[in-house]
């Protein structure tokens, strides 16, 4: 998909008219139908995809058809619109919270322009009050005596194919960040909403490729990439000759052992791509150092989730492998790797989803004896938790100045700050591992950070142009630091990130580029027995 | 693109350029694709990258680690970049097929990064 340059689109963010109508709004938001051209929407999910899902225990991906979002009919099933009504009640039903977000809202407008989607495209719909008005007035409508009786007067309306699209529209140009919800007076989650709108399309074979097709690898093979056990391994192997190529040292992972302590999961991008291949690097550095009783899984080799993306029954299937597979090598608990959704599901779900994991125990620290009670019901840590412990108890022999050639800022991933409260460890370790690092500004990091404007799987092609307009307030704070400071790298704890960001650094700030947080402690490292080379640029140098 | 003639007879590709039938590929066929995205004439360390994709694919039934490709066949690392811009190309000529999540993005043109199926 080609894009506009860089200078124009800058331009075009703050001055221009919308992105949906090529105009200032005139007319009341009823009234604006959702246009779908050629980079305003992902593709839809392939038949063959929907029906794959559909035929898999405990899910439920009906209506699978070949349907496109430009045409005028989206052959939607003839009772579609009891379906999406009926989908409704089933959820207000069950989940009380939809309910209060439903009732709730006063339309105060706080989270208007907290919304990366609105402040990059200045589409009023990206509004996320007006975002979650696109489902609350069929709410009203269906559901509430002010709506039934008073109709459009009382911000009701009736369900139609043209709300319907709007739907897809806007449910898939939202990332669940949840920045809104912090400004929110009442506490809204959109992502919630988001979630909700999501769930209720695939009720009607409405969907997109990039979530459906990773969901299915992942149920066929354990990973997104759908990497077969021996491929996934061989992977590992071929980071496990690189270290030994950077430091001299060689590392020794095992794979689906039993009786090891722990159970490491990542995410499978970690093990098939720049930049995440650092960061696995990080990880087989880091363990070998403090000598790890650890095991990879090739059957829980998936850290993230997109059934997160799509409905609960996929994210809960999809979820189980990780108690399943520790309950098999019979291990004591669960590190997870640096991924940002992956979080949010372990650590809002997965207890109460498929657990209790009562087979396992409260995390300890075979290093440091530390104890994580506040994992005790999970038995899942963050890497970034196991981590900052051992620099607290000066496990490792950390030698900063390897990584000066790093100007390092940090990007709070939405899911692990906003999700999980996971705001020191990171910068603890950044203290502890580089030399220089600087925080962007405060609206811009912790809790009010800025999504990366490509997360819950909309990180694909074919809408460029809508990822680069949703990351722009983030690219921008990352731009200041660089102007600013020199900053040079950016980074992360969050699998998504690495690889959208890279894309959103090379198009904003191209001076930038983008690092797991693990890469830069492995290459701080010092090993025994090391016979390390010259690395100017760290466990990245071509040697 | 659809289809493309070598030495008379008719290979089909599907609609972003992929080989269909895994038993059409021949070096000729794989010089005809490189045609099509631009790399012509195939030279020496070329060849060597798509025979080496073409092993890697049946054993592994994966994409590469691109560096790793560089490893095996003594080429120094980037080499798929440096040789073909974009890595998919490569994979194109080897005759073998869109691989889900898999795609290179580039917002210059020059600079070709796998944006795959993250976690």
């Amino acid at each position: 998909m080609a894009i506009v340059k860089v200078d124009k689109l800058a331009k075009s963010v703050f001055q221009g008219p919308s992105l949906m109508t090529g105009s200032y709004p005139t007319k009341d938001w009823m009234e604006v139908p959702a246009v779908f051209k050629p980079g305003n929407f992902a593709y839809p999910a392939k038949k063959e995809k929907v029906e794959y899902m559909n035929s898999q225990q405990g899910l439920s991906f009906p209506n699978a058809r070949e349907w496109w979002p430009e045409d005028d009919d989206w052959k939607l099933p003839e009772n579609w619109k009891e379906i999406i009504i009926n989908g409704l009640k089933d959820r207000l039903d069950k989940f009380r919270s939809l309910k209060i977000f439903m009732d709730c809202c006063v339309r105060c407008g706080a989270c208007a322009d907290k919304c990366h989607f609105f402040l990059g495209t200045g589409d009023p719909k990206n509004m996320p009050v007006l975002r979650a008005e696109l489902l609350r007035s069929v709410y009203r409508n269906d559901f509430t005596l002010a709506g039934k009786l008073l109709g459009k007067m009382a911000g009701a309306r009736e369900m139609t194919v043209g709300v319907l699209k709007e739907w897809f529209m806007y449910a898939y140009q939202c990332t669940e960040c949840r920045r809104c919800s912090v400004f929110c007076p009442y506490g809204i989650d959109q992502a919630e909403i988001t979630m909700m709108m999501r769930e209720m399309l695939h009720l009607v074979g409405v969907g997109i490729n990039w979530i459906l097709e990773p969901a299915s690898n992942s149920n066929r093979t354990g990973n997104h990439m759908g990497l077969q056990p021996h491929t996934f391994k061989d992977n590992v192997d071929f980071l496990v000759d690189d270290v030994e190529n950077l430091t001299g040292v060689r590392v020794e992972p095992t794979f689906n052992r039993k009786g090891a302590e722990i159970l490491f999961i990542t995410p499978s991008a970690d093990v098939f791509a720049e930049p995440g291949l650092y960061t696995a690097m990080g990880y087989l550095i880091l363990f070998h150092a403090i000598g790890l009783d650890y095991t990879w899984s090739t059957y829980a080799s998936e850290g993230g989730n997109f059934g997160l993306f799509t409905n609960n029954q996929t994210m809960k299937k999809l979820n189980a492998k990780m108690y399943a597979e520790a309950k098999r090598l019979g291990v004591k608990y669960i590190i997870g790797g640096e991924c940002g959704h992956m979080w949010r599901v372990l650590h809002q779900y997965m207890d109460t989803m498929n657990g209790p994991a009562d087979f396992l125990e409260v995390p300890k620290s075979p290093i440091t004896s530390t104890v994580f009670d506040n994992a005790a019901s999970t038995k899942m840590i963050h890497i970034s938790e196991f981590t900052a412990d051992l620099i607290k108890n000066n496990k490792l022999n950390i030698d900063k100045s390897r990584n000066d050639h790093v100007y390092a800022t940090w990007h709070d991933s939405c899911n692990t700050s906003r999700g999980m409260g996971l705001l020191e460890e990171p910068r603890y370790i950044l203290d502890n591992v580089v030399n220089n690092w600087v925080d962007m500004p405060e609206n811009a990091i912790r809790e009010k950070t800025f999504c990366c404007g490509s997360g819950t799987g909309l990180n694909t092609d074919e809408i460029m142009e809508i990822r680069m307009r949703g990351g722009l307030p983030r690219a921008n704070a990352v731009k200041y630091v660089h102007e600013r400071y020199g900053v040079n790298t950016l980074g992360c704890v969050c699998a998504i990130d690495r690889a959208t960001l890279t894309s959103l650094m090379n198009y904003w700030v191209p001076e930038v580029t983008v690092a797991g947080l693990t890469e830069l402690v492995g290459n701080s490292l010092v090993l025994e027995g090391e016979q390390r080379q010259e690395l100017d640029e760290g466990l990245r140098t071509l040697v | 693109m659809g289809e493309i003639t070598v030495a008379g007879k008719k290979i089909a590709l599907d609609e972003d350029g992929f080989l269909i039938n895994q038993d059409d590929w021949n070096h000729e066929v794989a010089r005809e694709i490189a045609k099509q995205v631009d790399i012509a004439p195939l030279d020496e360390e070329q060849l060597e990258i798509i025979e080496f994709m073409r092993n890697y694919y049946k054993k592994f039934n994966a994409f590469p680690i691109l560096n790793y490709v560089c490893k095996h066949v003594d080429q120094p690392k980037q080499c798929v970049n440096n040789e073909f811009i974009n890595p998919m190309k490569a994979w194109k000529i080897a005759g073998l097929p869109k691989l889900s999540g898999v795609h290179f993005v580039s917002v210059d043109g020059k600079n070709y990064l796998m944006e795959d199926f993250p976690g």
